[in-house]
C-alpha cells in the first residue's frame, strides 16, 4: 500500500486562520492528521499586559474578524467582574441583540462557506447575498460591518432607537423566510445530502473527551450551550432551545446552524419587544482592584474562554483568551481520521474554522519521494471531479 | 449547593482553598501530586470532563498553572504552582485527551513541561524559535524578546 503525506495549508490570504495540516493516507483513506498552528501567531496576550483595561477593549474586537462581538463582550464581562460594576439591564438586552445579529451574519456565512466546499456555488452566493441584510442591520446600530464597538466596559457604547427598531423587524422577517428556505434545501437537495450525510462523523463520546464545544458538540447530541448554561447578559431572561442534533455528521452541523438562526432571531424580537428603558453605560473607573476573573460566553463558533487577573494597577497582569476554533481542533482530527481525501474540505468547513481553503497542497508519494504540488484550488476541484465521476 | 459540598467530601483532601467566587464560579488549590488523581476523581464525578483550558500565570519565582474545569453547575478554576527552576507538571491528556494542546501552548508559552505528555513540539510558536525564551514569563518583556530574536539572525 502506498503511504502518502500531504501538508495541506498553511495559509491563505483570504482566510482569518491559517493552518497547516499533515495528512497521512493510504490510497483514498486518511488514516492520520497532525495539525500545526502559530502561522498568525499575534502575540495578543502579551501586548494586553501592556495596554489598559479600555484599550484592551479595541484589542479583544480584534483577535477575531467575524465573531468580534463574542470577544469584546467576554472580555468586557470579566473586567466588570473584576470592578463589581453591575451595567445596566437596557446595556445587557442591547448585548444579546448584538451577540444574536453576530450569530445570524456569521451561521449565513458558515452556510455559504460550507456550500462552497461542497461545489454548490448557487447556495454559496444565495447565503452570501442574504449575509449582507444582517451586516446592513449592524451598520445601521454600530456605524461599522464588522469590529462593531459596542461593547466597552460598563456597557454599551450605542443605544438602539425606536426607529431602528422597525427597520431591524422587516429584516429579521426576510431572513427567518430565507432560513426556511435555506432548511428546505438542506434537508432536501441531492447535492447537499450527498456530500454531508455520514461524512466526519464525530461520536458523542469523543467530542467530550476532545472537549468540542459549540455546534460542533451540539451535532453531536450533547445539549451544552454557555447560553443556557451561564445565562450572562439577558439570555436569562430571552426564551430560546438548545439546538441538538444526533447524527453526527457534518449535515448535523448544517442543520444545528440553521435551526440556531431561528432561535437567534426569537431572541432579538424578544429582545427588542422587553427591551428595559433607562441608561445603557455607566461609568467604570480606570484601575482595576486586585483580582481575577473567568468569564465564558457562547460565540458562534461555541465556548469562548478569557481570564483576566489584575494586580490592583491600570493594566492586566494576565489576560488569556481560548477561541472556540482550539477547542475544536482535536475534535476535527478526529473527523478527519477514516474519510475520503475529497471529503477533507467539507469536513474541515464542518467546524466553521475558515481555513478549509488552503493556499497549497504538497503530495508526497513516500515510496519515489515524488512531490507534486496542488493549490487549494486543485484540491477543491479534485474534490468535486471525484464526486461527479461516481 | 450540592456541587460544592459534593467536593468537599469527594475531594476535601486533595483540593484545598475551595472557595466560592461568585455563582457557577469555584476555585481551588491542589498540589503537583495530587493532581493528576484530582482530575481523575473529577472526570469520574457527574460531568466534570470539559476542560475549557489550561492557563498559566507567572507570579515572580513560581508560575500557576490553572485548569479550568466546567461542568452544569459551576466552572471549577483549579490552580497548580510550579517554581521557575524546576517547571514540570504531570500530564493529564491520558484522562482527558482534550487537553493535548493547551499544554503544547502551555509549554511553548511558559516553558512547562507535563511529563508523559509524548508531544510537546511547538503549536504556537514558529520553528526555529530560540529555546529558553518563554515569551509569557514576565522576565521576557516583548523588549528583550526582540532584542533577543535580532541577536539570532
Amino acid at each position: 500500500m502506498t503511504a502518502f503525506q500531504i501538508p495541506f495549508g498553511p495559509q491563505h490570504p483570504a482566510l482569518e486562520e491559517p493552518i497547516n495540516f499533515m495528512f497521512e493516507v493510504e490510497e483514498e483513506r486518511v488514516v492520520n492528521v497532525t495539525p500545526r498552528l502559530g502561522y498568525i501567531h499575534r502575540g495578543i496576550e502579551k501586548i494586553g499586559e501592556g495596554r489598559t483595561y479600555l484599550q484592551n477593549v479595541y484589542l479583544a474586537e480584534r483577535i477575531c474578524g467575524i465573531c468580534s462581538f463574542a470577544h469584546a463582550l467576554c472580555y468586557t464581562q470579566a473586567v466588570e467582574e473584576l470592578l463589581g460594576v453591575n451595567i445596566p439591564e437596557r446595556a445587557k438586552f442591547i448585548r444579546t441583540i448584538m451577540a444574536e445579529m453576530e450569530r445570524i451574519q456569521n451561521h449565513y456565512l458558515w452556510l455559504g462557506f460550507a456550500a462552497k466546499e461542497m461545489g454548490f456555488e448557487t447556495l454559496f452566493m444565495y447565503a452570501w447575498r442574504d449575509r449582507e441584510t444582517m451586516l446592513g442591520v449592524l451598520e445601521m446600530i454600530s456605524g461599522k460591518r464588522v469590529n462593531y464597538g459596542m461593547s466597552t466596559v460598563g456597557g454599551v457604547r450605542r443605544d438602539i432607537t425606536d426607529t431602528m427598531k422597525k427597520d431591524v423587524e422587516a429584516k429579521l422577517n426576510y431572513l427567518e423566510k430565507r432560513a426556511e428556505y435555506y432548511r428546505k434545501v438542506c434537508t432536501r437537495e441531492q447535492t447537499v445530502l450527498e456530500r454531508t450525510v455520514g461524512v466526519g462523523i464525530l461520536r458523542p463520546r469523543d467530542a467530550l473527551n476532545l472537549c468540542a464545544v459549540g455546534p460542533t458538540l451540539r451535532a453531536s447530541g450533547i445539549r451544552r450551550d454557555v447560553r443556557a448554561d451561564e445565562r450572562y447578559a439577558a439570555y436569562g431572561e430571552a426564551p430560546f432551545k438548545v439546538i441538538t442534533y444526533k447524527n453526527c455528521d457534518v449535515a448535523s452541523r448544517i442543520y444545528v446552524r440553521i435551526d440556531e438562526i431561528f432561535e437567534s432571531i426569537k431572541i432579538i424580537r424578544y429582545a427588542l419587544k422587553n427591551l428595559p428603558d433607562g441608561p445603557f453605560r455607566v461609568r467604570a473607573p480606570p484601575r482595576v482592584p486586585e483580582g481575577e476573573a473567568v468569564s465564558i460566553v457562547e460565540a458562534p463558533r461555541g465556548e469562548d474562554l478569557h481570564y483576566v487577573k489584575s494586580d490592583g494597577s491600570e493594566k492586566p497582569a494576565r489576560w488569556k483568551v481560548r477561541a472556540p476554533t482550539l477547542a475544536n481542533l482535536p475534535s476535527l482530527c478526529k473527523m478527519l481520521a477514516g474519510v475520503n481525501i475529497a471529503d477533507i474540505p467539507v469536513v474541515i468547513a464542518g467546524i466553521d474554522p475558515c481555513i478549509a481553503c488552503a493556499e497549497r497542497v504538497v503530495l508526497v508519494d513516500t515510496k519515489t519521494r515524488g512531490r507534486q504540488v496542488w493549490t487549494g484550488e486543485d484540491l477543491w476541484r479534485y474534490a468535486n471531479e471525484w464526486y461527479r465521476s461516481r | 449547593m450540592s456541587f460544592l459540598s459534593q467536593m468537599k467530601t469527594e475531594l476535601g483532601g486533595r483540593i484545598r482553598e475551595i472557595s466560592v467566587q461568585r455563582d457557577r464560579r469555584v476555585s481551588g488549590r491542589t498540589g503537583k501530586k495530587d493532581l493528576r488523581a484530582t482530575v481523575r476523581r473529577l472526570v469520574e464525578l457527574e460531568g466534570y470532563s470539559h476542560l475549557s483550558t489550561i492557563t498559566a500565570v507567572d507570579v515572580g519565582s513560581e508560575i500557576v498553572v490553572i485548569y479550568h474545569i466546567v461542568n452544569r453547575e459551576a466552572l471549577l478554576s483549579l490552580r497548580v504552582r510550579v517554581s521557575e527552576e524546576d517547571p514540570v507538571l504531570p500530564t493529564i491528556v491520558d484522562l482527558i485527551p482534550g487537553a493535548a494542546l493547551y499544554e503544547r501552548e502551555v509549554h511553548d508559552l511558559f516553558g512547562i513541561n507535563f511529563e508523559g505528555n509524548s508531544d510537546l513540539s511547538p503549536i504556537l510558536l514558529p520553528d526555529g524559535w530560540p529555546e529558553g525564551v518563554y515569551p509569557l514569563r514576565k522576565e521576557w518583556t516583548s523588549k528583550r524578546i526582540s532584542r533577543r530574536l535580532k541577536r539570532r539572525r
